[in-house]
């Protein structure tokens, strides 16, 4: 191809808001690690799925319908890359209103399940989880609001207002109780803060009093306005053995999982933790778990790798974006990543108390896929414009 | 492009990039630190317990020892297969139809599940229509078939269970009950107990219709049997669920809900019967209970637990079953021994109720018991077999004031009366206090002190030398030895020939009996804090008492059955035993050959003397069979109590007891005999003619069964004072 037809090339994909000549340009590593990382998950579903019983239709195996959630999300996934992503930050505002109408309507129409997750059936098998999207939407309403205030944001005007933006989600969000999703959007806030270039006192302030804040959480547990299960869960952080059956099983029974794991692990379908049902929810929260007994420490190491190296890419690219934008794009969905990843297993390995935070392309739950793999779209299509810019 | 576009790099934004680079990096080398330590470092801990989580040990018990009698010809205890009749309800036909439309049906009514179920089982149990429970009127053409056809499958698996119900006379609405409560906590696969030991004609019947019963089946449940029922209930002893105190001091051999032996050989032999278990290893789910089958020899396995999940077999192993016992018993003769002491006494009109008593027969060179009978006796049985009565038929055995679990040859002691004789004749002799020529005068009283003494035979028997004295039982030429032996001596010998000690027969809760001795006296006075002095001091009335086996001498019918062995074979204390494979453990010779030949001739007096004067054992006499034998009588109460009332007027419990020691020793093997008949008034009249019986019947039995132990040449015979007759 000569150089002119390259040239024209870019402009053509940079001219249009929907092209899918972008494709071509695709980012092959991080769509790898994607891959490799989705295997894994498949692998440990598949094993995850032998304890369905045999009369169990097709569309009810774990690694079925996540293959068919995955597939779905690609496909959303390269639509994404072919949409300048500029012309989506342009539409944050009416997201961020979008998303605050759906996040009011689940309170008033929803369907609750336990755990906090809340549901829009949208009729037939398909239901729409709003608290899902809303990570999406903040990453999006922020990298329009900082690439707008750009420099401004070092006055604690515009710094103080930012969390003004994330604020009215976060407090719809706690109003449903889904304290998983809720712990995201600070980290997703303060990462995008820290790569806008605000004050670093400013953030060392708020950090300081999210510190003191979750201190205070620890120490008045009993006082605050959350459900019985999620106070025990806090709790059982501390003691698992206080309470063995109850909430601190899932701690105990997670941690003999893991260990039990040793080396090279039990061999695939072999986990006997999670086959003879010690271990409750091992195919969604707990399937580090399944991982690391089955495939033992050198898998499961492998795991933790593959992320480091997909959310190293991400800062890759978000740095060598040039437009401040698209890296605050990137930053966000490299935080909303991260911190599934990180708290995940930290919580699988008694780090953290249990959130309930699912693992970025392992855990089975079709929802939380395709807001993963929307997150691998967006920085897969920051990556594609960067060449305008050069 | 203008800064608007945002294409000018931001001030210290790679530097920034870098900086979350630095976190992603320390964290994901954190949580691999975090792997190793959990999974390298802690590994083989968590390991464990994911193995301790994994496998469950299911328990094979070990069969018991079988308890034989002198050979595998006869069984006195085994082991039978009581069959449990389960019922899995997963297998039984329409249970999957009920259980599967279940809640579907239940939201059409607009009801709970649980209340479908509940209200289901109700109305069978009270006998109401199900359409009539379940009102149909107000559900949709369509629905109303699913409905029906719930209906439909629970009246179909009610049939089945009224079946099953009539075949082994059980409330069908229980099994009933049963199963709609598995469907309910959905453990379908759970076995559900119909009847526990059900008999061969129900079995029958249930197997019959298998065609129509299917997930009904029998589980192999080993049951102690005790062949012959009462016959040495006491010797073998009974069973029953190990307790948990006992249990403390015996894991991990014995676990929760075994059985332990309580009495006679079950409890002395425990470690030889118990044996083994063996386990099974299953790995196992969650919560998941095994459900344990027999197979057709009776052998447990697993297949499912409640749920239905198949759990695999790890590991197996088979229990080691008990060792088996051989006793010295001829249960035969035992069987004799009791009936002559239940049946026949009070038939012939020996005694006015039915006897208590006991009769030990000894091989006398052994130490072997053939028979060491107890009556009244119980069934052993009776604390296995499950039934709905049990605890009273078990009640009634205990709390019976006849005392049938008490073994009256030796968990009991009585005075030995004139049988203590014996041991006077042969320590006198020993002791050199008299020779065989020793005459002393018996005018029917001895008098000492300011106290008399009498002679049993008012007239008194004139002068007797030892032989007469113990042919004729003369207390006043005894009273005369015992003044001049003394306690100590007394004591000595008692020691020697196994008077007031264990015999060390092995079996439990034997008595050692009493031989007082003046330290002895004060020491259970100072015991009991007495104020009395006479209490302390040893009077020479004391050992008078003593003398013919009255005052403080107990001693137990085994006890009297040892002495008789030591003087009929060669003056040697035996060991008695009904383990076959303890072996004869025999002492040195005690006793000299003259003392022998002397108390032979008396005791061989006692029995074969015809013309009067009488010996007091006559009525044991036999012809062809060389017996030796001792009368006793044994006051019960004093003789205040009974002046001017004739003997059969008496009040049944203030009576005497007879006693009686004998033995054959011109016959191979030589059975030395002790008889004890409480309240039967006289040894010579009550007791001695037991004897004869179970002479009789053994030396005519072992005649029949052969020249083997045909009569042998009369041993020894010039020993014992020459031949008799």
């Amino acid at each position: 191809m000569s150089s002119i037809h390259r040239d024209l090339n870019l402009l053509d994909s940079h001219i249009r808001t929907f092209n899918y000549r972008n494709l071509r340009r695709i980012d092959w590593f991080l769509l790898g690690v994607t891959f490799a990382l989705f295997a894994f998950g498949l692998t440990a579903l598949y094993s995850a799925s032998q304890n369905i019983g045999p009369d169990a239709s097709i569309l009810e195996i774990y690694y079925v319908r996540q293959f068919i959630a995955f597939c779905l999300g690609l496909s959303i996934a390269l639509v994404v890359v072919c949409i300048d992503y500029r012309a989506l930050i342009s539409l944050a505002p009416a997201m961020y209103i979008g998303i605050v109408v759906l996040l009011i309507a689940v309170l008033l129409f929803g369907k609750e399940a336990k755990g906090g997750q809340h549901w829009l059936s949208l009729g037939g098998p398909f239901n729409l989880q709003p608290s899902e999207l809303s990570k999406l939407a903040l990453v999006y309403s922020l990298a329009w609001y900082l690439s707008a205030v750009k420099d401004r944001i070092q006055s604690i005007f515009y710094f103080g207002l930012t969390f003004a933006i994330a604020g009215g989600l976060l407090l719809l969000i706690l109003a449903q109780k889904d304290l998983g999703t809720a712990l995201v959007l600070p980290p997703v806030v303060l990462t995008m803060l820290y790569a806008a270039g605000c004050r670093k006192r400013y953030l060392i302030g708020i950090a300081l009093a999210g510190i003191v804040a979750v201190g205070t959480v620890f120490a008045t547990v009993d006082k605050l306005p959350l459900e019985d299960y999620q106070k025990n869960r806090i709790k059982s952080f501390w003691s698992p053995d206080a309470d063995p059956l109850a909430s601190g099983y899932q701690i105990i029974q997670t941690k003999i999982a893991v260990g039990s794991g040793q080396m090279w692990g039990k061999g695939i379908g072999k986990g006997t933790q999670t086959h003879l049902r010690f271990l409750p929810e091992f195919h969604t929260d707990f399937i580090f778990a399944l991982i690391a007994e089955e495939m033992g420490f050198v898998g499961a190491v492998l795991v933790i790798c593959l992320f480091a190296l997909f959310m190293l890419r991400g800062v890759a690219l978000a740095r060598d974006c040039p437009d401040l934008a698209g890296s605050l794009l990137a930053v966000g969905c490299v935080t909303i990543i991260g911190f599934h990843v990180f708290v995940n297993i930290a919580i699988t390995l008694h780090l953290l108390p249990i959130t309930g935070l699912p693992l970025p392309f392992l855990s089975y739950g079709g929802s939380f896929c395709v807001t993963t793999m929307m997150c691998v779209g967006t920085l897969l299509s920051v990556h594609v414009r960067k060449g305008f810019f050069d | 492009m203008t800064t608007t576009t945002g294409r000018k790099r931001f001030e210290g934004f790679e530097g920034r990039m870098s900086g979350m680079a630095v976190v992603i990096v320390v964290l994901s080398a954190l949580l691999c630190a975090r792997l190793w330590q959990l999974q390298v470092v802690e590994g083989s801990v968590y390991t464990k317990q994911a193995e301790d989580n994994r496998l469950d040990y299911e328990v094979i018990k070990s069969p018991r020892g079988i308890i034989y009698g002198r050979d595998e010809t006869v069984v006195l205890a085994d082991n039978r297969a009581a069959l449990d009749l389960m019922l899995t309800p997963a297998m039984l036909r329409d249970v999957d139809a009920v259980s599967k439309s279940a809640s579907t049906v239940a939201q059409i009514l607009q009801i709970k599940t649980i209340d479908l179920l509940s209200g289901t089982r109700d109305a069978f149990k009270s006998g109401v229509a199900l359409d009539e429970a379940f009102p149909l009127d107000d559900i949709e053409e369509g629905d109303r078939a699913e409905v029906q056809a719930f209906f439909h499958a629970a009246e179909r698996v009610y049939d089945v269970t009224r079946q099953l119900g009539e075949m082994v006379g059980v409330d069908p609405n229980t099994i009933f009950g049963n199963v709609i409560s598995a469907i309910r906590r959905k453990k379908p696969f759970e076995q559900i107990l119909v009847k526990q030991d059900i008999s061969k004609t129900e079995r029958m019947r249930v197997e019959e219709y298998s065609f129509a019963l299917q997930g009904v089946y029998t589980v192999a449940r080993p049951q102690r049997r005790y062949y012959y029922g009462e016959t040495a209930g006491q010797i073998l002893g009974w069973l029953n669920e190990i307790d948990a105190d006992t249990l403390a001091s015996k894991r991990p051999r014995y676990k929760m809900g075994d059985i332990i032996g309580r009495d006679g050989i079950e409890q002395r032999y425990e470690l030889d019967l118990k044996g083994y278990d063996g386990a099974m290893i299953v790995t196992r789910y969650n919560g998941s209970v095994p459900q344990l089958r027999t197979d057709v020899h009776g052998l447990p396995y697993i297949e499912v637990d409640s749920m239905g999940r198949s759990l695999a077999l790890e590991r197996r192993q088979d229990a080691i079953a008990g060792k088996p016992i051989f006793t010295t018993l001829d249960i035969e003769l035992q069987m004799e021994c009791e009936r002559i002491l239940r049946d026949e006494l009070l038939a012939e009109d020996i005694v006015d109720i039915q006897a208590e008593g006991a009769i030990v027969v000894m091989d006398a060179d052994t130490g072997e018991l053939l028979a060491l009978a107890s009556v009244p006796t119980y069934d052993p049985n009776i604390f296995t077999t499950q039934s709905p009565d049990q605890k009273q038929i078990i009640d009634g055995v205990i709390k019976d004031p006849r005392k049938p679990m008490l073994h009256r040859a030796f968990q009991t002691h009585y005075p030995p009366g004139s049988v203590f004789k014996v041991l006077m004749a042969v320590a006198a002799l020993e002791e050199g206090i008299v020779d065989e020529h020793t005459t002393f005068s018996c005018g029917g009283s001895f008098r000492l002190g300011s106290h008399t003494w009498r002679c049993w035979r008012r007239g008194g028997h004139g002068g007797v030398a030892m032989v007469d004295a113990l042919a004729f039982s003369c207390d006043v030429y005894f009273y005369n030895v015992g003044q001049r032996i003394g306690p100590e001596k007394l004591n000595k010998w008692s020691h020697m020939l196994g008077l007031g000690e264990s015999t060390g027969i092995d079996l439990p809760r034997e008595v050692p009996g009493a031989v007082p001795s003046p330290e002895k006296k004060a020491a259970a006075a100072k015991a009991r804090k007495s104020k009395n002095r006479d209490d302390y001091n040893w009077y020479p009335g004391d050992t008078i008492n003593m003398s013919i086996g009255q005052g403080m001498v107990d001693a137990t019918v085994l006890q009297n059955a040892v002495l008789m062995a030591s003087v009929m074979n060669g003056g040697k204390r035996v060991r008695p035993h009904v383990n076959l494979g303890v072996g004869p453990q025999v002492s040195e010779k005690l006793i000299s050959d003259n003392t022998l030949r002397i108390v032979h001739a008396g005791m061989f007096k006692c029995v074969d003397k015809k013309q009067p004067p009488s010996g007091t054992g006559r009525e044991a006499r036999i012809e062809g069979l060389e017996i030796i034998g001792k009368t006793g009588t044994a006051q019960v109460a004093h003789l205040s109590q009974l002046k001017g009332r004739k003997e059969r007027e008496v009040p049944y419990e203030l009576r005497d007891h007879a006693l009686f020691v004998a033995g054959v020793t011109n016959m191979k093997p030589r059975l030395a005999v002790s008889i004890i008949v409480e309240h039967g008034l006289h040894g010579s009249t009550t007791a001695a003619p037991v004897a004869k019986k179970i002479f009789d019947y053994y030396y005519k039995k072992q005649k029949l069964k052969g020249d083997e132990n045909a009569p042998q040449e009369p041993v020894n015979v010039a020993m014992y004072g020459g031949p008799l007759e």
